[in-house]
């Protein structure tokens, strides 16, 4: 290990003789953790192929941390295994895991310089002093901070502190970049900054990633693949469009991008009638009984929205999201829906103004309705 | 070392606007702050120039340094000046090593225990040291009540209210869980986290909690009196009992000797916080991005 650094120094990452990621798979294997009577990980299985970027999805508390933690070691599993290049580590201590972690809060060391906290974990590899200066300021280069080596963390601004962090973290040439939240603590246009730049620097370094947030832009915008997660299991994986579009539950439906639900009644040929209109299902949403009632899922881009004088819809608010109007639709028996139309032909509708309202099919997802 | 220069040096360079508020502060209650700054330091001075000048003061007027001057020659004064200073850094160096892991353990692992540990720590305030001398020697072969090895551990148990308090804050004001975190996925086992992440950020508080300590085993009399043990506050009593004015020049050197210690002490923890005052300040101004939220904020 040591040796590979420092003969490594001059060129950042080690790579395969063809050129290939040099990520290594990671696998969670029916993992299962408990707090008291609270299933943190409740037979979690998840496997990261090499090299590619899996983010974690779900609401707080559902787990995530937990997950992350565990393949890292720093929390001991109930049952189940984790397995980084198809060996069982599951007893393995943190230390020895050869991870990279980044935190949700900030996590340097306050007392050393941004280069020192690069090169920590080099130190402790016992690498000389020279080679780890040089190492730690390519890593600093590779993060757009080699200005700021020698600044001691609270001369840093939080973006800054987590490229640090990001940089400490892939300093030793971890087999696996670990990420928990790194940009919660940041504003808006710099998490999306900073999101951006982990993703250039995940492709360009070509480590196997598991990346946790409550963020879906963020999950949807960065991930190779993405995992919903809810009470300690994973719901869902998958790309971001076929989870985007194709999602398998309710739950998932719900959690990721915004949606609708309408009250409607499945009807013969496969279709359902929804807001007075039938619309088709695909084959496999085509399991209700004609007269069965259910809920429809439907995203905003679904519905076909135009100004009418004479339509049953009551514009509630719009929201501008560039090109396209966001609106929120009162319809009659107290459903509300958004709907999205091009910025350019909303001109007119604002709050207050009447509109029709059409649902376009096939749905995102039909779920059964008890309660008619 | 060179880490402290930088600091004080950014510390120097946003000082501006902070010193400015202070200002301000100053010239509010300056009045009152004056009276009350006055009267303390008349009620600790008026007593120590009383005595500086018992010690001087000849015969009938005249000034003498002889008490002084039997000082330097009093071989059993300086031997016991000498135990003392052994046992005090005994007790310093045991503290450190003991009360630092624990607290920093009980922090991390077992966080409902801190209370409890918090009040053990400050049993010695009131158990009488007449019965802790009594379970000593009910407890131990009086060989080893009588090794000088005992009074520094037992220094160490009764220094702890005031030690633990300094540690534990410390440890208790950094993000544990995160920094060992850190220092775990980047390839430290517990003992390099504790040595090289932790207890840098713990040094200032360390060197207080060990001062606390040495300060404690130099004035330390009756535990040491009642274990037979000639410390420097023993010995001092004794030349009390045959020379009035040689002990009294002794105890105003002593009073010297711990003002010097506290004032050297105030002073690093005051340039410290000079330095972090820097942060607020804005520092040199370059950080591209919006300031962060408050350190180790955990959402
Ligand atoms: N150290 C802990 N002690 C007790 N409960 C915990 C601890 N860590 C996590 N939990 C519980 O486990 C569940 C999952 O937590 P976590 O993995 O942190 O969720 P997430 O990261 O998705 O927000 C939550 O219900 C949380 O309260
Ligand atoms: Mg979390």
């Amino acid at each position: 290990m040591t040796g590979t650094i420092v003969e490594q120094a001059t060129t950042l990452f080690d790579q395969d003789a063809a050129g290939a990621r040099r990520g290594v798979r990671v696998e969670l294997v029916d993992c299962v953790r408990y707090f008291g009577s609270v299933a943190a990980l409740d037979h979690l299985s998840l496997a990261i192929e090499p090299g590619e970027l899996v983010a974690l999805l779900g609401p707080s508390g559902c787990g995530k941390t937990t997950a992350l933690r565990a393949l890292a070691g720093l929390e001991q599993l109930d049952g189940g295994m984790v397995r980084i290049r198809d060996v069982d580590v599951t007893r393995v201590p943190t230390h020895r895991r050869e991870l990279g972690m980044v935190f949700q809060a900030y996590s340097l060391f306050p007392s050393m310089t941004a280069i020192d906290n690069v090169g920590f974990g080099l130190r402790l590899r016992k690498v000389r002093a020279a080679a780890r200066r040089r190492r730690a300021g390519e890593l600093l280069e590779l993060v757009g901070l080699s200005a700021q080596a020698g600044r001691f963390p609270h001369e840093l601004s939080g973006g800054q502190q987590q490229r640090v962090a990001l940089a400490r973290a892939l300093a030793v040439e971890p087999r696996v970049l670990l990420l928990d939240e790194p940009l919660s603590a940041l504003d808006a246009k710099v998490r999306a900054q900073l999101r951006d730049e982990i993703r250039r620097i995940q492709l360009e370094v070509g480590i196997t990633t598991l990346f946790v947030t409550h963020d879906q832009e963020e999950a949807l915008s960065i991930a190779d693949r993405l995992g919903v997660m809810a009470h300690g299991r994973l719901e869902q994986i998958g790309t971001p469009d076929e989870v985007y579009a194709r999602p398998g539950n309710a739950f998932v439906a719900s959690f990721v991008g915004s949606v609708s639900s309408l009250p409607g009644t499945a009807v013969p040929g496969g279709m359902v009638e929804v807001l007075g209109r039938r619309i088709g299902l695909r084959p496999e949403q085509d399991v209700f009984l004609p007269g069965s009632a259910v809920h429809v899922l439907l995203r905003p881009e679904s519905f076909a929205v135009r100004a009418d004088p004479l339509g049953r819809g009551i514009v509630l608010r719009r929201s501008f999201l560039g090109p396209v109007m966001r609106l929120a639709v009162a319809l009659p028996g107290e459903v509300e829906v958004e709907v999205s139309l091009e910025a350019a032909r909303a001109g007119e509708i604002g709050a207050g103004s009447a509109v029709s309202v059409e649902p376009l099919g096939p749905p995102l997802f039909v779920t059964g309705r008890d309660d008619a | 070392m060179a880490a402290l220069t930088i600091r004080r040096r950014a510390g120097a360079s946003g000082a501006g606007p902070a010193r400015r508020a202070t200002a301000a502060g100053f010239r509010f209650g300056l009045p009152l702050r004056g009276a009350v700054l006055a009267l303390s330091a008349l009620y600790f001075l008026v007593p120590l120039l009383a005595s500086g000048r018992f010690a001087l003061e000849g015969a009938r007027g005249t000034w003498t340094l002889s008490a002084v001057r039997a000082l330097a020659h009093d071989g059993a004064l300086w031997s016991s000046l000498l135990l003392s200073v052994e046992i005090a850094l005994g007790a310093a160096a045991i503290t450190l090593a003991l009360l630092s892991p624990t607290s920093v353990w009980v922090n991390l692992r077992l966080p409902r225990l801190r209370r409890v540990l918090e009040g053990l720590t400050l049993v010695p305030l009131v158990v009488p040291v007449v019965v802790v001398v009594l379970g000593l020697y009910g407890a131990f072969p009086p060989a080893f009540v009588t090794s000088p090895a005992l009074l520094a551990l037992e220094y160490v148990v009764l220094a702890m209210p005031y030690s633990y308090r300094v540690i534990d804050g410390a440890v208790q004001s950094l993000d544990l869980h995160t920094l060992t975190d850190a220092g775990r996925t980047l390839g430290g086992g517990w003992v390099q986290t504790f040595f090289r992440v932790l207890l840098p950020q713990l040094r200032t508080s360390l060197m207080s909690a060990a001062f606390i300590t040495i300060a404690y085993c130099l004035g330390e009399f009756a535990m040491a009196s009642l274990l037979g043990f000639t410390t420097f506050p023993v010995q001092l009593f004794q030349i009390g009992t045959e020379q009035i004015d040689e002990a009294t020049a002794v105890s105003v050197f002593a009073l010297l000797l711990v003002f010097l210690l506290l004032a050297t002490l105030s002073l690093l923890g005051g340039k410290r916080r000079v330095a972090r005052g820097s942060i607020v300040a804005g520092g040199d101004g370059t950080a591209a991005e919006p300031p962060r939220p408050a350190r180790a904020g955990r959402s």
